[in-house]
């Protein structure tokens, strides 16, 4: 692998069957998020680090995978490369929608 | 390089050979020899933190009890602080018209055979005359304290808690599976860790019961998790906040699920509670949430308190992890910060021991994050001070809990 490659590394997809990616680092809109194993996925938002990309079109009310392990379910459909977050990721224990931050 | 070859390998033998402890009349050996002045009500707090204050850099700590009613669960609490292994003698500072057991509590601490006295602020004669007793006898026994006597310790008599504070989306990528792995290697020298925060294992508990020693654990374990699944609902609020979704969480169980890899990969050989000690070497899980109907309100306001619980099972050490930059310390048990991202570890360096956004860069394998893991757990216990203890982070918290005993098949070892 070229250390142009390496430094391209900037998502970790825990599992084979996941549907999202973490960003290692932030990620800019048009940016190809790329894990070691060679998944890419071209970012068609702003995805900031730690935070999670849809690595496949996620239908409404499937199962959000990472480490094989559900990890919420989507509220809408979330299409490839967008952020998936609290805004179309529901709990499937409890949703607090009161909590602040900036 | 020798990086490589160590990873997840043990820290070398004459860094192992620099761990001392101070015996205590249990058998249990602490790796600090502190001062602990205890207030039993809010209303002896600024007395007891006066005293205190000179001494905080020379080895004297502040805990307390805030409430004025009675709490067995405030009375376990304080009695296993002031007898925690790490502490060598210890002031009680009292008011004198609150409800705290403070004679029980004083012959307690007097019959492990450590130096304990009472200040009664009512007896004293008010505040400048307590603050006045209260200095002189932290004068007489901090000198005594910092020249006892010390004997070696192995790793199999460390008790290791670790907790995650302050998360973030890479923290179940990086630091917590770098913490399983030196709780790995720990708990394969003979060693002992407790994880916790049932609150934070939502969707874990079947995976829990798998690594369970026996079946009927395993049940109990399930149950534990769903008791706090259940005491959440009611509450109206999960153990998940605006902290965790700034930093790209998203549920409780994407949470929970980073959490859980701080526990590593070992058998789970107990459940425990808020003051109750392993009973033998290995890993287990201390339950932190309430029995019984919500009657106080969030059974964990923040994380010091149930950082506070492990140290009363005799952690002698917390590793904590974090994501967005926790700088919390803990009284009783100097605090070891792994942060899970190079960014904010470059941001607040001074009060992190350890990057593990090394991982996420690029840069080294989760085992050798645990290896070095593993070395700084020996460097405090020989003496060193972690970064947050440096510091003079002492955070200590205290609330009305109310817990049942555990079920007989808790503690099958």
């Amino acid at each position: 692998m070229t250390e142009q490659a390496e430094t391209a590394i900037n998502m970790i997809v825990l599992a084979a069957g996941d549907n999202v990616g973490v960003a290692t680092r932030d990620i800019a809109t048009g940016e190809t998020a790329r894990d070691i194993k060679g998944h890419a996925v071209t970012a068609l938002e702003a995805i900031p680090q730690g935070h999670k990309i849809a690595l496949a079109d996620i239908p409404a009310e499937a199962a959000v995978c990472r480490f094989g392990v559900p990890v919420g379910i989507a509220r809408q459909a979330i299409p490839t490369g967008h952020l998936a977050h609290v805004h179309n990721i529901a709990s499937a224990y409890i949703n607090n929608d009161e909590d602040h931050y900036e | 390089m020798s990086d490589r070859m160590m990873a997840g390998a043990l820290p070398p033998a004459n860094e192992l050979d620099r761990m001392r402890g101070y015996l205590r009349s249990d058998g249990r050996k602490g790796i600090r020899n502190y001062a602990v002045v205890a207030y039993l009500v809010e209303c002896a707090h600024h007395v007891a933190r006066r005293i205190v204050e000179p001494y905080q850099e020379s080895g004297a700590q502040l805990i307390g009890f805030p409430g004025c009613y009675p709490s067995d669960y405030a009375h376990g609490v304080l009695s296993a602080m002031t007898t925690h292994p790490n502490v060598g003698a210890v002031l009680l500072v009292s008011l004198g018209c609150e409800e705290f057991r403070r004679r029980d509590l004083l012959e307690a601490i007097r019959a492990t055979g450590r130096t304990a006295d009472l200040l009664v602020i009512q007896k004293e004669g008010g505040t400048a005359a307590t603050i006045d007793a209260g200095r002189a006898w932290l004068d007489r026994q901090l000198p005594q304290l910092a020249a006892a006597p010390t004997v070696p310790l192995a790793l199999n008599e460390l008790v290791i808690g670790t907790k995650c504070g302050g998360s973030d989306g890479l923290s179940g990528v990086t630091i917590n599976p770098a913490v399983g792995h030196a709780i790995d290697l720990l708990i394969d020298q003979g060693g002992t860790a407790i994880f916790e925060e049932t609150c934070e294992l939502i969707g874990c508990e079947s995976h829990m019961a798998g690594r369970a020693v026996t079946p009927d654990l395993g049940k109990e374990i399930v149950e534990a998790v769903r008791k706090a699944d259940r005491y959440h609902r009611d509450l109206g609020h999960a153990s998940f906040g605006g902290g965790n979704i700034k930093f790209g969480l998203s549920t409780i169980e994407e949470k929970s699920l980073g959490a859980y890899a701080k526990s590593g990969t070992r058998p789970i050989s107990g459940l425990l509670k808020p003051g109750i000690q392993p009973p033998a070497s290995g890993l287990y899980l201390m339950d932190t949430i309430n029995d019984g109907p919500v009657r106080f309100g969030i059974p964990n306001v923040n994380d010091t308190q149930t950082v506070t619980e492990m140290v009363t099972a005799g952690c002698h050490l917390i590793l904590f992890t974090t994501g967005a930059g926790s700088v919390v310390g803990q009284a009783v048990a100097p605090v070891i910060k792994g942060v899970s991202n190079s960014r904010v570890f470059q941001r607040m360096s001074g009060d992190m021991d350890i990057n593990a956004g090394t991982i996420a860069d690029g840069l080294e394998s989760i085992e050798q994050v645990g290896a070095r893991i593993l070395r700084e757990i020996v460097a405090a216990a020989s003496g060193t001070p972690t970064r947050s203890e440096a510091l003079g982070h002492q955070e200590f918290a205290l609330y009305y809990k109310t817990y049942e005993p555990l079920g007989p098949s808790c503690l099958p070892v």
